[in-house]
């Protein structure tokens, strides 16, 4: 099935900023960061359609899913 | 523990403190065991326990001291390794009753190491100079010396000028200094020190970094200290393989790489911020009120580096390599001369919280203020607050009637708040509100104005005890893991939140990026220190600080309902533009406290100690 990927920040400069992506109906977030070629450590936030999701979760033919860098300040 | 650990026998650790009297020039040096494991740690742990010992209702009085130190790691090969504080009751942070609330502002650069090698731990400021000083503090044959020396020369020149002039007297000295605005106190509140570094000294450009929270410039200003200079030979700790082994971990750590070049992959430092905090349009804009739009979007570093050169640097052997320098380009594209440091938090409250969008204008605002020795998060909010209410009241408007976008009037405005001719805006957003009327949009917490994360997205500022970012770890939370609910946030608070603060104790920078009690600082501490301490003592000392800290806010005088709050049009008026759960109510933050106390208040009994003794 198909999805949206959005990437941000450090993440778009390595990869693209948006792409129709490929994946399987059951696969996890984490196994899409890792078909991504990004690394885990890499990803601080993910949205699924503008809400947080975690890695264990599933998406549903035509999300949106946008990976955010880790982000801090001080 | 084993007893013979450092956790049970904390004054089988002394520290070297020189008194400085200003006023009489005297200088008494005593060896001072530690009483605590905050003290071993050193820092604001440390100086807190000495602030808390007086008794003092103005910032502006001989018995506020200044006191200047430096945490365990400091001057180690520890990466990172190089902060000194500066610590004092606060001309900025005010409470209700008028008292000040203790402060400490902390910066990095090479003068902390420079200061740890002299063979000091702490020098504590007492009393005020009746003539500008500057006070050398040197290595000498017996143990370390210092000497106050008349600064005559030094009158008037900003922070930078101030270092290169002495650096021509002291060329293997590093330097903290104040600039105009430290110097004229009366005026403006939010002077700050500024720190020498080594790309600063060798390339003659202002590349200063900034113990700026707190106006700790200012009280320098008033103590008529308006430098210090470490003088000493460089002593740089042999690099073991474990200490070796602990840098790399630093930097392999995914908390550290965020703030990495991102030509090497790294995040790109804090400016990475802006991007993604514009998925949720959350960026401040327009004092704080984000308007849903992509105005933010040119500042964003893919556009910027269309119009400047990009340099990442770091301090002093650091390979974190934090700083976004910014050159102009020449016309034959080769690199031109220092624009500004291009930091989150500058170039969003220059930027896009006045609305000005323009990166070159924001370079302009960000020199200026820095050249004058400002705070950049006190005056950059406050200048917010003038141009906001300035929209609303364009009948009556303040100052030079700027409005959001109005370059040329708001570089007016920090010329004039750093010169001291504008102390409506130099003296804080808090009293400028007050007098106005219009406290709902003022952008403060306990007087100390707000960085540029949105109030809206985090009720953790309440409890921070010395700005609200710096020390309550909070500020990303709810844009990172979208958690919103009370018990969330009641943990976060009371948990992870206040670690923030151990990194303004040990002496490390906080883009180490790992929680303060990891296995890297127990190595580090190990290693470099000598001191095997336990991270859950570590984590108990911290806290135990970091309660201190709020115990003395209580003392002196803020009001432990209506002073732990946030701006109201946070709650009355929320922003539908924001993206991000909107949590923040009355109640909701009623309730916060009511829990967030609960658990602090019976573990802040007896931290204090009896004032006087
Ligand atoms: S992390 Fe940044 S501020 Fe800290 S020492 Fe390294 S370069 Fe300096």
């Amino acid at each position: 099935m198909q999805i949206k990927v959005k990437l941000y920040a450090s993440l778009r400069r390595q990869k693209f900023d948006e792409a129709d992506w490929e994946i399987t109906p059951d696969q996890k977030i984490a196994s899409i960061v890792e078909q991504l070629g990004l690394a885990r450590q890499d990803v601080g936030t993910v949205l699924v359609n503008g809400l947080h999701a975690g890695w264990d979760e599933t998406v549903a033919e035509g999300d949106v899913v946008s990976f955010l860098p880790r982000m801090g300040g001080g | 523990m084993s007893e013979k650990t450092i956790s049970n026998n904390p004054e089988s650790v002394i520290y070297k403190r020189c008194t400085v009297d200003l006023a009489s020039g005297t200088t008494t040096f005593a060896q001072v065991p530690c009483k605590n494991l905050e003290d071993v740690l050193g820092g604001f742990g440390r100086s807190f326990q000495i602030l808390a010992e007086r008794d003092i209702a103005e910032a502006y009085c001989p018995e506020n001291p200044v006191i200047l130190n430096t945490g365990l790691l400091t001057g180690t090969s520890i990466m990172t390794g190089m902060r000194s504080y500066f610590s004092g009751y606060s001309p900025l942070k005010q409470s209700g009753t008028g008292r000040p609330g203790a402060m400490w502002s902390t910066g990095s650069g090479n003068f902390g190491n420079k200061f740890k090698w002299t063979g000091l731990d702490e020098v504590i400021f007492e009393n005020r100079s009746d003539k500008p000083v500057y006070a050398l503090l040197k290595e000498g044959a017996n143990g370390p010396e210092v000497e106050l020396k008349p600064a005559d020369h030094l009158v008037g020149l900003t922070g930078h000028a101030k270092i290169m002039a002495l650096y021509q007297e002291y060329p293997e000295a590093h330097f903290a200094a104040i600039g105009p605005a430290g110097e004229n106190w009366q005026n403006n509140y939010m002077g700050a020190v500024v720190m020498s570094t080594d790309n600063e000294l060798k390339s003659g450009e202002p590349k200063s970094r900034f113990a700026g929270r707190g106006g700790m410039g200012s009280l320098l200003g008033y103590k008529n200290l308006l430098a210090v200079v470490a003088l000493s030979s460089d002593k740089l700790q042999k690099i073991t393989p474990e200490i070796r082994d602990v840098n790399r971990d630093i930097l392999k750590s995914g908390g550290s790489a965020r703030f990495q070049p991102a030509s090497q992959g790294g995040g790109g430092g804090t400016w990475a911020n802006i991007e993604v905090l514009q998925v949720f349009h959350a960026v401040p804009l327009n004092n704080f009120r984000p308007k849903g739009n992509d105005d933010v979007e040119r500042l964003f570093r893919d556009e910027v580096e269309k119009e400047f050169d990009i340099a990442t640097e770091a301090c002093h052997r650091c390979g974190i390599r934090c700083h976004n320098n910014l050159f102009y380009k020449n016309e034959d594209g080769s690199r031109g001369k220092l624009a500004a440091k291009f930091d989150f938090e500058p170039l969003i409250l220059f930027g896009s919280n006045l609305g000005v969008h323009e990166p070159a204008k924001v370079c302009d605002l960000i020199h200026r203020c820095d050249l004058l020795g400002m705070d950049a998060i006190s005056l950059g909010t406050t200048i917010s607050y003038v141009l906001d209410y300035n929209e609303r009241h364009p009948d009556k408007p303040l100052f030079n009637g700027a409005t959001f976008g109005d370059y040329e009037k708001i570089a007016e405005l920090i010329e004039g708040a750093g010169r001291g001719t504008l102390p409506g805006i130099a003296r804080g957003v808090k009293r400028l509100s007050e007098e106005t009327g219009e406290t709902a949009y003022a952008m403060h917490v306990k007087g100390l104005e707000l960085p540029a994360y949105l109030p809206d997205t985090n009720p953790g500022y309440m409890f921070a005890i010395a700005g609200g970012h710096m020390s309550m770890g909070t500020h990303m939370m709810l844009a990172k893991e979208g958690k919103h609910s009370l018990d969330e946030w009641t943990q976060a608070i009371t948990t992870a939140g206040l670690f923030q603060v151990g990194y303004d104790m040990i002496g490390l920078c906080k883009f180490v990026g790992v929680g303060i009690g990891h296995n890297i600082i127990v190595r580090a501490l190990k290693e470099a220190a000598g001191l095997e301490i336990a991270s859950a003592d570590i984590l108990a000392a911290v806290r135990r600080a970091y309660l201190r800290g709020l115990a003395l806010e209580l003392r002196q005088g803020f009001h432990e309902e209506k002073e732990y709050t946030l701006p109201s049009q946070v709650m009355n008026d929320p922003n539908p533009k924001v993206t991000l759960p909107k949590f923040i109510t009355n109640e909701f933050l009623g309730e916060l406290r009511q829990r967030v106390w609960s658990i602090f208040k019976p573990e802040m009994e007896g931290l204090l100690p009896v004032q006087g003794e």
